[in-house]
Formats: structure tokens, C-alpha cells, sequence
């Protein structure tokens, strides 16, 4: 990096923790520490609950997912508006009724304790292990891609928002989100820019859009359909996106203590509402926007000369390994199919009816010849990275967008573009620390703690707790490196095989009245084991389905399950507790 | 369910009567944004 990148990068972080500090002036008790006094604005509370969820994964993984796989990852979200309807009309009210700091107390006020434990139990497991997964991720594309070393870019990634996030507990973390998605949102948009600005001076926003719809990428909508039915191992269409994503959002956003944490600080229950709503409109579209970055990004790459491999240290291992006279002839080969490539694109825009053919058919003939020119040749270098001598990283997704960052924006915008990554991690690590803080605090220290504690000591305990899980967190961002790319996925995997059964609890609390304390824990155990082994049955080969719908089995056993086992146990003389 | 339209002076929805309103808003940009995409996926595929 360039020094004015540095100068850029250092400016954004030190003013996002200045920032962060000069809002840490709190009520000295747990009111002020993890709900902001109740006093959040609608607009304050949307940034947040957008700041939480979206990671620095969300922007090097979209624009990489959409390059590589075409927009239709963008479905994923549509069950988020559905959710925050019924967040709204049930979840909610519920929550800004009974006063409390976790989702979870409400679970011991409609069940009983163990439940109540269970599920916090849960959170904590599941959001402890996959928020040091949140460090990590980002810091390997990092320090992979500017050679930095691994270690201290998860201390940074990891450790510098513990300082306000510490100090000034959910306020500080809540007004640096505001003021992170603000420098995010502007980044990508000069981002969005630059791209359609670095297109040949003949090529236009349109005609890019055109050349990645030829090669597929355009495919926003699918139905997930073969010539033999519903494809259930389709991870993105209409309907897994609505469904599962549905069941997905749900549980996030109404069982997750990171974002329940943040919509419970607002002022009124309207405020939350607001919010929660508003999330509902706008995430989508920005959603879609990101992806269409990655479009962009491909098609730029049509007129230009595209890496073969865009993580350039696992093209170094293969130059030190026994590939490597087979790499310079590969290279050699690629590089003069990428010139004749670039030299047929810019003839068709120049001349678009040669020999009486469309410049359309001309496009994608052209479009798709050269795509798959390409895959053979990184087919090739992902076998050679597969073998068992190397073992290298084969996934190279996430690493095409800072890639084409680096190598193509001028200097202080990738300063810029880089800070970005680093603020969208550290919005989500902090309202994740702030929600385990809070979690082990109210369901765990104060419930189980036989002595009465002071306000104060209470207050202070927190920060420490806080203190606490982000050094927790930062250790399993160490341990996770060994790992490698496939950490991404891990996240989303793991919040699947917990969130079915958390929500299923919550909805056979808010929906099924009769069922009792003893009916539900027993279902979610055993849905739990059952999620489990799917999940351990899909990895062996012998299930074949995607990992988003966990949650709606998940969810839906619990209900059937409790319903089932208090009807048994109704009939069998025993009242519901 | 609980009762989706709120009692309290301060919890009223703003800009229309009921929340309701505002539910229906929401699933219908939706819709509206579903159909943006078929169009668009149509249209450059």
C-alpha cells in the first residue's frame, strides 16, 4: 500500500475509536451500559441492526459470489422483509413490554429457568465461536492479499474496537455504526463508480450490465428447478429464499442477542418498529447493489486482462511446488487467450453488425467461449492447488473484489476501500461483544449469583465481561486460521444448526400457549441432536440438502415435537409447568 | 397473536392510521422488487 492509502486507512480507524470514545459517556449501570437508557432514535436504531448484520465478509464475499455465481444469492434475502413484519407484530412488543436486557429472561418468564439457560447457553456457544470466525475471515483475505502477518491483522481486525466497545458499551457501539456505514455506503459507491468508469470510454453502464448477463451473471431470479423437480441442494432460488431465508432472518433478528440487543435501546416500541421496518426496505435493495458491484467487476474484466487465480499466495505456492514449469506455460497460454479476448470485445463494440450478425449474438458467443476458455484454466490451477502435496486453498471467491481493488483504484481509495472492510467488522465483533456481555451478565452472573451486587460492581463486571469475550474472540480467530476460505461458510453452518431450535422455542412461546416448560426443552434437545445429524449425514454424502433449510426443520420440529410431547403427557395425567 | 395496532399515544404509527399499513408497504416493495429482478433477469439474460 501506498503510503496515502496508509495515511487514509490510519485517519478512519483512530477517528471511528475517537468517536467512539467521545460517545462513551454512559449511566454508570447496566441500563446505560447495554440499552442506551432506552433513548435510540428509528434512524440510529436501522444503521445498527444493518451495521450488526452486515460483516466484512458481506462485502468481499457478495461482490465475489456475484462474479462468480451471478446475482441470484440475492434471494437469500427475501425472507427478510417477511421477518420483520412478524418480528413487529409479535416478537417485539413482547420484548419492549416486559423490560428486559436479553431475549432470553423472556423465556424463563413463560417457561422456567432451564429453558431460559438452554437458549442463552446456545447463543453464547454459537455467537462466541462464530464472531472470532468474523475476525478471521476478513483478516486471511487481508494479510493474504498485502502480505501482512497473520497474527497482528487479527489483532487489529479484532482488538482495536474492544476500546470503546468496552468503554462505552452499547451506545458507543450503536453511533460508530452510524458513522461506519456512512463511510462504507460512500466507499462502495466511489467504488461502484470507478468500475464503469475504468470501462473502455465505449462501454457504458448498460452494455456492462449486457456482457455479464450473457456469461449468466444477471440470473437475480431462479426457481431452482430441474427437468426432474425441485432441486433441494440449491442453495439460492425464489423459494428457499423466502422460506428459508424467512426462517432464517426470524431467528436472527428476534433470537439472536446481538441484534435484539440493539433494537431493545430504542426509545419507544414505535422506534423499534420503525427501524426494524425500514431494515425491511432498504436491505434488500442494498443487497442487490453489492452484488451488482460484482457484475461490474466481470465485466470490466471483459475488456481488461483478468488473474487467472485472484489469490495471488496460492499462485506463489504453486511457483515453489512441482507445478511450477507447468504454471509458466499455463500462464503463457492464458495470457495470450485474455489479449485475443480483449481484442474481439472491443471489435464488436466498434463495429456491432459484422457479417449481418447481432452484436448481442456476437456478445454472448464470444462471452461464453472465453468463460469457459477460462474455467479450464482455473480448473486446472485449483486441481494442482487440490493435491495432496500442496493443499493450498482452492476458493479463491472472496478474494476478486479486494483483488480488483488493489490492482486497478488509485491511491488513497484503496486506503479507503480497505478501512471499509475493516469498519464492517468491526460494527458486527462489537455488537456481537456487547451482546455476549450482556447475556452472560444478566442470564448467567446475576441469575446464578446468590449475592446482591451493587449497580456499580454490576456495571463494572460487564465491561470486564466484555473485556473478556473479545480476548475470547481473538483467540479463536487464531486457532481458526489453519482452516483457510472455507471459514465463511462456517459462519453461516454454524448459526444454521443452532438458530432453528432457538427460534422454535421462541415461537412455540409467542404461538403455542398450552405447550409447557418440560414439552419444550425435551423437543429442543432432541431437535437439536436431530439438526446435528443431518447436518453430519449431509457432510458424508448420504442427505442431500442445503444447509438454509436447517433452520426451517429446526423451527418447525420444535413446534410439532412439543406440541406432540405436551399432548402426551396432557393426556397421561401430568399438567403442562 | 398479539394485537398488531398499538394503544399507547406515543406507540401510533406515523405517517399512516395503523401500523398495518406500514406491514403491508413493506411485503408490497417486496413483491414490487421480485418483479424488478424477473423483468431485469429477462431483460440481460
Amino acid at each position: 500500500m501506498s503510503r496515502p492509502d496508509w495515511i487514509v486507512l490510519i485517519f478512519t480507524l483512530v477517528g471511528i475509536i475517537a468517536y467512539g470514545l467521545y460517545k462513551s459517556r454512559t449511566t454508570r449501570d447496566l441500563d446505560g451500559y447495554f440499552l442506551c437508557n432506552r433513548s435510540v432514535p428509528w434512524y440510529i436504531i436501522l444503521l445498527s441492526i444493518m451495521g450488526t448484520q452486515a460483516s466484512a465478509v458481506t462485502f468481499l464475499s457478495a461482490p465475489g459470489q456475484a462474479y462468480t455465481d451471478g446475482m441470484r444469492f440475492v434471494q437469500n434475502y427475501f425472507g427478510l422483509p417477511l421477518a420483520m413484519v412478524v418480528l413487529c407484530v409479535t416478537f417485539v412488543p413482547v420484548f419492549h413490554r416486559l423490560k428486559i436486557f436479553t431475549a432470553y429472561e423472556f423465556l424463563e418468564k413463560r417457561f422456567d429457568l432451564k429453558t431460559r439457560t438452554l437458549t442463552s447457553f446456545l447463543f453464547l456457544l454459537q455467537r462466541g465461536l462464530s464472531t472470532g470466525i468474523s475476525i478471521s475471515a476478513p483478516a486471511i483475505i487481508l494479510s493474504s492479499l498485502m502480505g501482512w502477518d497473520i497474527f497482528w491483522t487479527n489483532i487489529f481486525m479484532g482488538g482495536l474496537l474492544i476500546i470503546y466497545t468496552v468503554t462505552g458499551g452499547a451506545k458507543a457501539v450503536a453511533y460508530t455504526q452510524q458513522l461506519q456505514l456512512i463511510i462504507i455506503f460512500g466507499g462502495m459507491a466511489i467504488a461502484g463508480y470507478m468500475v464503469v468508469h475504468l470501462l473502455p470510454s465505449h462501454i457504458g453502464f448498460l452494455d456492462a450490465l449486457r456482457a455479464g448477463g450473457k456469461a449468466g451473471k444477471m440470473n437475480i431470479i431462479t426457481t431452482g428447478g430441474t427437468g426432474h423437480g425441485f432441486n433441494w441442494n440449491d442453495r439460492y432460488n425464489l423459494l428457499s429464499g423466502i422460506i428459508g431465508g424467512f426462517f432464517l432472518q426470524l431467528s436472527y433478528f428476534g433470537t439472536d442477542q446481538s441484534q435484539v440487543g440493539r433494537y431493545l435501546t430504542a426509545r419507544s416500541l414505535k422506534e423499534s418498529r420503525l427501524g426494524l421496518l425500514m431494515n425491511g426496505l432498504v436491505k434488500v435493495p442494498m443487497q442487490f447493489l453489492i452484488l451488482l458491484l460484482g457484475v461490474l467487476v466481470f465485466s470490466f474484466y471483459q475488456y481488461g486482462h483478468e488473474p487467472v487465480f485472484f489469490n495471488e499466495s496460492q499462485v506463489k505456492l504453486l511457483e515453489h511446488s512441482r507445478y511450477k514449469d507447468s504454471l509458466v506455460q499455463l500462464q503463457k497460454d492464458y495470457e495470450a487467450m485474455q489479449s485475443a479476448k480483449i481484442s474481439d470485445m472491443s471489435r464488436i463494440a466498434d463495429d456491432p453488425m459484422q457479417a449481418g450478425v447481432s452484436s448481442s449474438d456476437q456478445l454472448r458467443t464470444l462471452v461464453l467461449s472465453s468463460e469457459e476458455k477460462k474455467m479450464y484454466y482455473r480448473n486446472t490451477i485449483r486441481r494442482w492447488l487440490n493435491s495432496p502435496d500442496i493443499k493450498g486453498d482452492s476458493n479463491d471467491t472472496n478474494y476478486i473484489f479486494l483483488r480488483f481493488v488493489v490492482d486497478n483504484l488509485p491511491k488513497g481509495l484503496i486506503g479507503l476501500l480497505i478501512a471499509v472492510i475493516f469498519l464492517a467488522a468491526w460494527g458486527s465483533i462489537a455488537a456481537a461483544l456487547n451482546s455476549l456481555a450482556s447475556c452472560t451478565i444478566i442470564d448467567f452472573h446475576r441469575r446464578f449469583s446468590g449475592n446482591l451486587i451493587s449497580q456499580e460492581r454490576e456495571y463494572r463486571l460487564s465491561k470486564w465481561y466484555t473485556f473478556a469475550w473479545g480476548i475470547f474472540c481473538i483467540i479463536v480467530a487464531q486457532l481458526a486460521y489453519n482452516i483457510g476460505n472455507s471459514l465463511i461458510e462456517a459462519v453461516n453452518v454454524l448459526g444454521s444448526l443452532f438458530y432453528g431450535v432457538i427460534l422454535g422455542i421462541f415461537l412455540v412461546a409467542f404461538y403455542l400457549k398450552r405447550v409447557g416448560a418440560r414439552a419444550v426443552f425435551i423437543s429442543a434437545i432432541l431437535m437439536e441432536t436431530v439438526i446435528i445429524l443431518i447436518y453430519i449425514l449431509t457432510q458424508k454424502g448420504m442427505v442431500n440438502i442445503s444447509f438454509l433449510w436447517l433452520n426451517a426443520i429446526g423451527a418447525l420440529g420444535v413446534m410439532l415435537l412439543s406440541t406432540l410431547l405436551n399432548a402426551f403427557t396432557t393426556r397421561s395425567g401430568s399438567k403442562p409447568t | 397473536m398479539p394485537d398488531s395496532t398499538s394503544s399507547g399515544e406515543d406507540e401510533r404509527a406515523p405517517v399512516f392510521s395503523n401500523w398495518n399499513y406500514w406491514y403491508v408497504l413493506v411485503i408490497a416493495v417486496l413483491l414490487i422488487l421480485i418483479g424488478f429482478f424477473y423483468f431485469l433477469t429477462k431483460k440481460f439474460s
